[in-house]
């Protein structure tokens, strides 16, 4: 199988609200692109490396994150110590997501290892990827957030 | 005696979410960041059984697992394995490191649960042992003969596992003492979503089956909103519990 035939946007789409529904039961409907460069955000990553290299990136809104963060905790948005807590709970989406389409990599024959996830959070930045293979970029909202999920593949490490 | 499970990942999340799933019973959690906390954990505390995420920085949970297969005292400590990824290649890894089972994230806490009583019998709290900061009956009253289930304002993931896990030992409880209505008061309820749809469903549908009768009390809001639902449009209302219980 070529990389480009791997369904990347069915995939990617179905781990998010997998995730979504099952660890915060929030229904997620796509939304056409936007741009979110000037929004503070946080942003989950988790990288894909064997036989094939890849990222995948959560962005979320920082009141989405902690909306998600107070959700997942069983607390209240003010019963939200520290960003430790926020980022911790972002990485862990990140990891579910990556987790799934790490498992529909390998299963395709394209073997590769998950990475830990890291954090970036801030605003005033933009994340531009070049020289993939596939990429798919996604974006979702809940109530009044936005949320966009984008990965990036391609051949070897 | 209550049980002793150790659960070793490095998100607090994920502990977290392990913790609240066991809080309705007498289950004592002890938890590790990594896989060398999780050894020295594991031979300190002798736990009942591990639940062992597999990636984590310092030492991953293949590697504790392994080493555990070395020590006499470790080897036979059933451990259900937590991974986020569910490739063929990955399960058959983990089914030959010799775990009791294992889970695959995004999970509820429900089925973790589910896992877990395969292998150990769980034993849920005594009526009055939680108090209501441990995560006890606080959704429960008695008012007389009727049994009050109270929904918070908010319905959170966490609070939906509660409410579920409690509510069948709950409907045993009342029928063996023979208190056979119920009134399940949405009045907190602020926000209308599906969550909260499967969450009424499940407790009518439940008392139903134990023979439980059930009137739902609503705001007019909620009310209305409810109607729209296909599967809560057919429930009757009630507006304040004074007229609930008059209805009885």
């Amino acid at each position: 199988m070529e990389l480009a035939a791997f369904d990347l946007p069915t995939f990617l789409r179905g781990a998010t609200q997998e995730v979504f529904d099952t660890m915060l039961s929030m229904d997620l409907s796509e939304q056409p692109s936007r741009d979110l460069c000037g929004t503070s955000r946080i942003v989950g990553s988790v990288s894909l490396a064997g036989k094939i290299s890849g990222t995948i990136n959560i962005h979320v809104t920082d009141p989405f994150a902690h909306h998600i963060t107070a959700n997942m905790l069983g607390m209240e948005l003010d019963e939200i110590d520290s960003d430790e807590e926020v980022h911790d709970v972002i990485g862990e989406l990140s990891n579910m997501i990556g987790g799934d389409l790490k498992s529909r990599l390998c299963d395709a024959g394209f073997t590769c290892e998950l990475s830990i996830p890291s954090i970036t959070s801030g605003k005033d930045f933009c994340i531009e990827s070049r020289g993939w293979a596939v990429n798919e970029r996604v974006y979702f909202q809940y109530q009044e957030h936005i949320a966009l999920i984008e990965a990036f593949i391609k051949n070897g490490g | 005696m209550g049980l002793k499970i150790l659960t070793v990942d490095d998100s607090k999340t994920i502990r977290m979410i392990v913790k609240k799933a066991f809080r309705p019973y007498d289950v004592q959690i002890v938890e590790g960041e990594n896989g060398v906390e999780g050894l020295a954990l594991a031979a300190k505390e002798k736990p009942d059984l591990i639940i062992l995420d597999i990636t984590m920085p310092v030492m991953n949970g293949a590697e504790m697992l392994a080493k555990m297969k070395e020590e006499p005292e470790l080897k036979s400590i059933p451990v259900i394995m937590l991974t986020a990824e569910a490739g063929k290649d990955n399960v058959m890894k983990i089914v030959q490191m010799g775990v009791k089972d294992y889970m695959v994230k995004p999970f509820k806490g429900e089925q973790l649960i589910e896992r877990v009583t395969n292998i150990l019998p769980l034993s849920e709290k005594k009526a009055d042992a939680p108090t209501e900061e441990e995560g006890g009956s606080k959704y429960f009253s008695l008012d007389g003969d009727i049994q009050m289930l109270a929904v918070p304002a908010k319905i959170l993931r966490p609070t939906i596992v509660e409410v579920e896990t409690q509510l069948k030992p709950k409907l045993k409880e009342m029928t063996s003492g023979g208190i056979k209505k119920m009134i399940l008061d949405l009045t907190k309820i602020k926000e209308t979503n599906v969550s909260l749809i499967k969450l009424i469903i499940t407790i009518l549908d439940n008392s139903q089956m134990a023979g439980v009768k059930v009137l739902t009390v609503a705001g007019a809001t909620l009310g209305k909103e409810l109607k729209d639902f296909q599967e809560t449009g057919n429930i009757p209302i009630h507006f304040s519990v004074d007229e609930a219980k008059a209805a009885f």
